[in-house]
């Protein structure tokens, strides 16, 4: 299902990966669109609608106006809409807008100054993120 | 203009006046104003030049790849940002959807869906392929449907390949489309999902197993 892992261009910084990312151009929900169900996206994805529902991708970004409720798996995560449940990303950027409820597993984080945080933030090393082939869903 | 000036003013005001007035109306304006006419007129035309906005958009990022995703942090945030305050939504070839999608807006879809789609224009781009039932204002298909159109005005490219029925008021199909189902003009008529067939299988699920067995009716 999530071929994350496998393709996940975490640590190594191998100009393959790269250039597959950048070939598609980024999804976009934009804010008149509501997303119902499961997106799994190799390459990036923008949110400034609503998603309800679990999202892989190698790089989301919720925009200021999005809105996600349920589990996030990236490398990178960019909020500065709301976003309601667990995020799975060694980087995770969490804006001054924005709204997070929920616990962010990450390795590297950064929470601008006005944001909103209500979870608990457990660090983890980048392998645990390698090794997430699938949504750990009964892990803590 | 020129008349008053004669009344008011004296003659020799008149054809410093009348001159440039004359002048500038006719080269400049009327021989810049067709071109951009002309340009103007594609952009109006639903998505298209949309389309060919992100088709500019995708060969400029390549510029951008050397970095990393983690360490492209600030950069890559602004174009999203932009992107979004011109276009409508778009589900490029690389994501694959298991659910539903409803928009008020258009929708430009490249990639895979497994469920319907709820928009207003909905594009289905080449290599897309859905799977559920489409609904919408106007779809224009030149990917792959399985399921069901449900709209007033559809469009099928020569690419197109449908499978299931076609719910319109209008329809356009190129030459090379490939559909299998039947059309069915009367949208709005009766009402879209009370169908007989659907109702007397009463699938709960949606359309795929609804659909295949109308079109299986069909023929």
């Amino acid at each position: 299902m999530l071929t994350l892992a496998r393709r996940s261009p975490v640590q190594r910084p191998g100009p393959a990966p790269a250039h597959s990312e950048d070939e598609v151009p980024p999804s976009f929900v934009g804010p008149g669109l509501g997303i119902q169900g499961a997106l799994e996206i190799d390459g990036e994805i923008v949110i400034s609608g609503m998603v309800r529902g679990r999202i892989a991708a190698l790089r989301l970004v919720i925009a200021s106006g999005g809105c996600v409720e349920g589990d996030v798996i990236a490398h990178e995560v960019v909020i500065n809409g709301r976003l309601n449940g667990r995020i799975f990303a060694p980087t995770v950027s969490i804006e001054a807008d924005a709204e997070v409820e929920g616990r962010v597993f990450h390795t590297n984080v950064t929470v601008a100054r006005g944001a909103r945080v209500s979870g608990r933030m457990p660090w983890r090393p980048i392998s645990y993120f390698e090794n997430l082939d699938k949504l750990p869903e009964m892990r803590p | 203009m020129s008349l008053f000036n004669r009344s008011d003013k004296s003659a020799e005001a008149k054809p410093t006046e009348v001159k440039p007035a004359d002048t500038k109306p006719f080269d400049p304006k009327t021989i810049d104003a067709k071109p951009r006419d002309v340009t103007v007129q594609p952009s109006s035309q639903t998505i298209k030049p949309e389309a060919a906005q992100k088709a500019e958009s995708a060969p400029a990022k390549p510029v951008e790849p050397p970095r990393p995703a983690s360490a492209a942090k600030p950069i890559p945030t602004p174009t999203p940002m932009k992107t979004g305050a011109i276009m409508a939504s778009v589900i490029s070839k690389a994501l694959k959807i298991t659910g539903e999608l409803e928009s008020t807006e258009d929708i430009q879809i490249d990639g895979q869906i497994e469920g319907d789609v709820r928009g207003v224009g909905v594009k289905i781009g080449q290599n897309a392929k859905v799977k559920g039932t489409v609904y919408g204002d106007e779809v224009e298909l030149a990917g792959t449907i399985e399921g069901k159109i449900e709209s007033k005005k559809v469009i099928l490219a020569s690419t197109a390949r449908m499978t299931g029925d076609i719910w319109h008021q209008e329809i356009k199909i190129e030459s090379g489309a490939y559909i299998n189902g039947s059309l069915k003009p009367e949208l709005g008529k009766a009402e879209t999902r009370t169908t007989p067939k659907p109702a007397a299988a009463n699938t709960p699920s949606v359309s795929p197993v609804s659909t295949t067995a109308a079109a299986a009716t069909a023929h």
